[in-house]
């Protein structure tokens, strides 16, 4: 059974936090790019760079990263004998010397977010790296953590998240559901 | 019994009297809200001011304990169009008419409010006085001119003693400006452990109590008349993290080198739209102050505008860019009003959270 944990108002008012937290976390907007990850963490990167322009009025540059997963999306069977790896970037700018928010929807095992570290390290030196995701479920297989969180979900392993978001789902919202037993 | 309203610039108006028997003079302003009039009186943001209803009838639902938003209101007197001869509600306890009885405020009814208020959104709020009918005018203007209203009006109304307002959770120092009970309520809801000090608290006063966070609480009047609160911000601000509403907000905008000024005649009431800047998003809030913040003063490299009143631009939040803190002019705690902003107080307990973890790390 699914249950809405986050609503669409609740969702953007999380964002709407975060991005308080990365303005406060930086002391302004100087050199911060934003980075999302595959689907659902370019939307959310985008919307806060909209944020941030509302707020400081400064373009902030919002890159891509594609990383291809041993899951889809919304389901997660573990299987650790494979690793995420990076298809494509496409960044569109230099990160050397930049302050990198990475931005994804779920953080979980950490192994998406490590394919994401190499893949920016390839790209240059940044002057540092944080992490803002929307929902930390926990499950951490990696030494990994994020500076911004959206909101806490302990889960099960038999659990799932799926995080919803307009540009592609045509609606906003964190959903916590079991994972269908086969 | 007669009784007039006598007003700065000479205007008088003849009502009927109710509430209490006695004279009174005080700053005349109005509030636009229909319903929550117990509530007002007893916001201590009322303090030393004549409050004027613009909602026709008043008094229809009593008054009961559960609404009172502090013990001992300083809410200098009320003008209505109407009281209700009869009120009624399940939830009614007293008559606002005995109500006012007992807290020693006097009213005057059957005045053309509308004319008042208009009178007053063009001039500005002024000075009035409400009185018994007397043979000698001039001699009670007289009297209104000379009277000079108490502008230490937040050590009138603050907590003389610290108290405590018991929970189990994270520990939190409300700085008492004239705090409202529903900020106390909201705390007691996400089951804060509070202390409320008094306005003059001073920084080191309030690190030894070693709290999670700080609230500033509303009050009354100018918030230049309270420097002592001012230092203490400056210094908390770097500590702790901290949240103001109404006069806590302009605290904190004077601590951090922004202005504030008196406006013509505030904005009092509870259908003051302010949008949030970050989304656009327009929340309509529960309003009582007189004064605001300038917005070209506010400097841009210490602190962001993170609300904007929609009809007349005021700015209604401030963020610190390097400190976790920020304050609404409006407030969230609503009573009277609506709740539509109730979620700041959680984001202040996130802000609390997070920072302990960090500090747990």
């Amino acid at each position: 059974m699914a249950k809405e944990i986050y609503d669409a108002m609740a969702m953007k008012r999380a964002l709407t936090r975060m991005t308080y937290e990365i303005i406060e976390k930086n002391k302004g907007i100087d050199g911060i790019v934003l980075v999302g990850i595959k689907t659902r963490g370019i939307y959310l990167a985008q919307r806060i760079a909209s944020r941030l322009k509302q707020l400081e009025g400064a373009n902030i540059p919002v890159g891509e990263l594609d990383i291809s997963l041993y899951r889809d999306d919304l389901t997660h069977e573990a299987d650790n004998t494979k690793e995420p790896v990076v298809k494509k970037s496409n960044l569109g700018f230099n990160i050397t010397d930049k302050h990198v928010i990475l931005v994804d929807d779920v953080l979980f095992t950490g192994r998406t977010i490590r394919a994401a570290l190499d893949a920016l390290m390839d790209q240059g030196r940044p002057k540092t790296i944080n992490l803002a995701v929307l929902v930390d479920r926990g499950h951490r297989e990696l030494p990994i953590r994020a500076d911004f969180v959206g909101k806490n979900i302990p889960t099960s392993l038999d659990e799932e998240i799926a995080v919803y978001v307009d540009e592609v789902d045509h609606k906003d919202g964190i959903e916590l559901r079991d994972i269908p037993k086969k | 019994m007669k009784r007039y309203l006598i007003l700065e610039d000479g205007t008088v108006y003849k009502g009927e009297a109710f509430g209490a028997d006695c004279h009174t003079t005080g700053e005349v302003v109005f509030t636009t809200g229909m319903t929550g009039y117990q509530e007002a009186v007893t916001d201590q943001s009322f303090a030393n001011q004549i409050l004027v209803f613009t909602n026709p009838l008043i008094g229809n639902y009593g008054v009961n304990l559960d609404d009172y938003e502090s013990l001992e209101p300083n809410c200098r007197g009320v003008v209505c169009r109407e009281v209700a001869r009869v009120a009624d509600s399940w939830r009614k306890q007293d008559t606002f008419d005995n109500f006012l009885k007992n807290m020693g405020i006097p009213g005057i009814k059957g005045i053309d409010t509308r004319a008042l208020t208009k009178k007053l959104r063009i001039h500005g709020t002024m000075k009035g006085s409400l009185i018994d009918p007397v043979n000698d005018m001039k001699h009670a203007f007289d009297q209104l001119h000379a009277t000079v209203i108490n502008d230490q009006v937040v050590a009138q109304v603050s907590t003389k003693h610290p108290y405590p307002n018991p929970g189990s959770k994270r520990n939190i120092v409300l700085v008492d400006f004239g705090a409202k009970h529903s900020i106390l309520r909201e705390l007691s809801k996400r089951d804060c452990n509070t202390i409320v000090v008094p306005y003059d608290t001073t920084a080191e006063q309030i690190l030894a109590l070693k709290p999670d966070g700080v609230m500033l609480s509303n009050g009354p009047g100018d918030p230049k008349d309270v420097p002592e609160a001012i230092k203490m911000v400056q210094e908390i601000e770097k500590h702790l993290p901290l949240f103001g509403i109404c006069l806590g907000h302009q605290i904190f905008a004077l601590a951090n080198g922004a202005d504030t000024y008196k406006m013509k005649f505030g904005h009092r009431g509870f259908n003051h739209p302010v949008r949030e800047i970050a989304t656009g998003r327009i929340t309509f809030t529960s309003q009582n102050h007189g004064y605001a913040v300038k917005e070209d003063t506010v400097d841009t490299n210490e602190l962001i505008i993170t609300h904007k009143e929609v009809n007349d631009q005021t700015v209604e939040g401030l963020r610190h860019k390097r400190y976790p803190a920020f304050t609404v002019q409006f407030h969230p705690d609503a009573a009277p009003g609506p709740h539509d902003a109730d979620d700041l107080f959680d984001d202040f307990m996130h802000m609390i959270d997070i920072r302990k973890e960090g500090q747990n790390a």
